[in-house]
């Protein structure tokens, strides 16, 4: 699916173009006899069902980004460019992104999955995840509301204070 | 104005001529126009591809090292000094692998308008580069979710997440040189030079006033250093709140870890307890020796009692988890230097340490030569001078200097010298 992402740089000159063909082949060689490495020693080490589910989580990361993750996310950074101005709209996308981030590292403690894993070992997830990521999330949006505070100041500042246009006239 | 004449005036081809190629083009080219923001930029890409090319970097070094430490090359000599390497190495695999997090998810979303470039590639060396970027990215995703996943002690799939984990990275890091090779040329133009002004014909017919598109130029270089201070940010916001499992420091800020450096019995976690490993009834039973056997002229086979008379030794040493917790302890026990001087060992003796443990990967472990005449690698009968919990390994635990925690086996009961 991503092998159509990214088109090759167009050098600026042919000496650039010549040397930076020789990188990209070197480089391309390199790399392949490393993930050759690399496959051969998952095929040998991972086999029939193992490999099977390898294949699934390798190929299904990829899948699962570009047809789902990456739409939802263009699609909700577009509606909200549509729905918030400035000064909001730059530091709640911020905000939104950090919380998915934080929600995606919390997730499994907040769910308990290293706890169902072993069940008898007490010191796997010790908090309380929903307050102790409440807390992460909190922190996040007080730097958002802060951004945005700062932001709105710097804004009404900026425009009591430039001149208008018929102060500049009147200078000319 | 006919319907073909205004696909020609808008640079699609009358439908009568179209064909499957000039459709694939028309609908990649109208999906790209949907992607409108300053931010889906070559030098912000540069930009997050440098970093995540850092963290990769330092994560696939630091996991060599681990996968080295753990199943050991016959050039590979576990060094035992500083008694805290290993600590270091796999907090920092395991911080670097967070930190890439909101990394990759934002330079992928930052290129990819690029998936629907048209043609999908224009010569040889632009369809074999496109070709790696499939196993970066995926190779990329995969390492992040299954290391998420295990440092959670998560496993929702058939194969073995250490093999699998190390194969997936040689697989990612051969992508991503090739990538690399590609990218260089542009990545060293693109951050050595100053960011490019809009171009006036991206600028609306009614801001084409240069007053006008220097303040549009002003404001995307905002929103382009808004958006990498955003991202760094939010990078740097969640390796705090999960580097305290390694960190003591740090350690209340740990809100996002599966662990506390503090929490378990006698003030530190476990990772695998004593029923999980059936020792429950046999680390307690009178019965329990130590036994030093293999290729010694003297061997060994003491009671709990008479190893607890023994010289006892303590150091403060650092148990350190692949997973990426870690902690420091003063530990006190009998030297495995001494026990294998009692035996009549060689000086060059490497010894096999067995547990209590039936079954299991980590059931027993190996000591080199160096690692066996290390003043600090111990037998160990006390934590913090009480007897060690039986989920910490009694009644007796092996500890040494720079060794991964899987290593430093518990319920020790047997040790083949070599």
């Amino acid at each position: 699916v991503n092998a159509n992402r990214g088109p090759m740089p167009a050098p600026p000159d042919s000496a650039t173009a010549t040397a930076s063909a020789w990188t990209f082949w070197i480089a391309a060689v390199i790399g392949a006899g490393i993930m050759f490495y690399g496959v051969r020693g998952l095929l040998a080490d991972q086999t029939g069902p193992a490999l099977t589910s390898f294949g699934k989580w390798f190929i299904g990361a990829d899948v699962l980004h570009d047809l789902v993750i990456a739409p939802v996310a263009c699609t909700i950074g577009w509606a909200l460019g549509r729905v918030l101005n400035p000064p909001w709209r730059f530091p709640i996308q911020a905000g939104l992104f950090a919380s998915a981030v934080v929600f995606v590292i919390g997730w499994a403690p907040l769910r308990g999955y290293g706890r169902d894993t072993v069940p008898t070992n007490t010191t796997v997830d010790p908090l309380n995840y929903v307050s102790a990521i409440a807390t992460v999330l909190a922190f996040v949006w007080i730097v958002v509301a802060l951004w945005v505070a700062i932001a709105r100041w710097r804004q009404r500042h900026t425009t009591l204070t430039s001149p208008t246009a018929t102060d500049r006239n009147q200078s000319e | 104005m006919t319907t073909a004449e205004r696909g020609s005036a808008s640079g699609l081809e009358p439908k009568s001529r179209r064909t499957p190629m000039s459709i694939g083009r028309d609908t990649m080219a109208r999906v790209q126009s949907r992607f409108t923001s300053p931010l889906h930029d070559e030098r912000i890409a540069a930009w997050l591809g440098i970093a995540l090319g850092v963290c990769f970097a330092t994560a696939f070094i630091t996991g060599l090292y681990s996968h080295f430490a753990q199943h050991p090359p016959s050039w590979f000599e576990l060094p035992a000094r500083p008694a805290g390497l290993y600590r270091i190495t796999q907090g920092i695999h395991v911080a670097t692998g967070i930190a890439s997090i909101p990394l990759l998810l934002a330079k992928l979303w930052v290129v990819f308008p690029k998936l629907f470039h048209w043609p999908p590639f224009e010569s040889v060396a632009h369809f074999v580069e496109r070709v790696f970027l499939f196993p970066l990215v995926a190779g990329s995703l995969f390492l992040l979710v299954s290391g998420l996943a295990n440092i959670n002690l998560w496993y929702p799939w058939a194969f073995a997440f250490p093999k699998a984990h190390y194969w997936a990275a040689w697989i990612t890091i051969g992508a991503l040189v090739a990538h690399i090779g590609a990218k260089w040329s542009i990545t060293r133009s693109v951050i050595s030079r100053r960011p490019a002004r809009l171009p006036v014909d991206d600028a609306p017919e009614t801001a084409r006033v240069p007053a006008v598109i220097g303040a549009a130029h002003v404001a995307a270089l905002a929103d382009r250093r808004r958006f990498l201070a955003t991202v760094f940010g939010v990078s740097g916001i969640v390796t705090l709140f999960t580097l305290g499992e390694t960190v003591s420091p740090l350690s209340k800020l740990a809100l996002l870890s599966p662990r506390r450096p503090n929490v378990g019995p006698q003030g530190f976690p476990v990772n695998r307890t004593a029923y999980s490993a059936r020792v429950r009834r046999t680390a307690v039973s009178p019965d329990f020796r130590l036994i030093v056997e293999g290729k010694v002229s003297r061997p060994l086979s003491l009671s709990i009692d008479e190893v607890r008379s023994l010289p006892q030794h303590s150091a403060t040493l650092p148990i350190a988890c692949v997973e990426g917790w870690s902690t420091s302890q003063h530990w006190t026990g009998v030297r495995v230097r001494d026990l294998l001087e009692m035996v009549g060992a060689a000086p060059d003796a490497t010894v096999h340490v067995q547990s209590l443990e039936p079954i299991g990967g980590y059931a027993s472990s190996d000591i080199d030569t160096v690692q066996a005449h290390d003043p600090d690698t111990l037998l160990a009968l006390l934590v913090n001078n009480e007897p060690l919990e039986l989920d910490h390994g009694y009644p007796l635990r092996l500890i040494g200097p720079g060794r991964p925690g899987v290593l430093q086996t518990k319920w020790v009961t047997r040790l083949v010298v070599a």
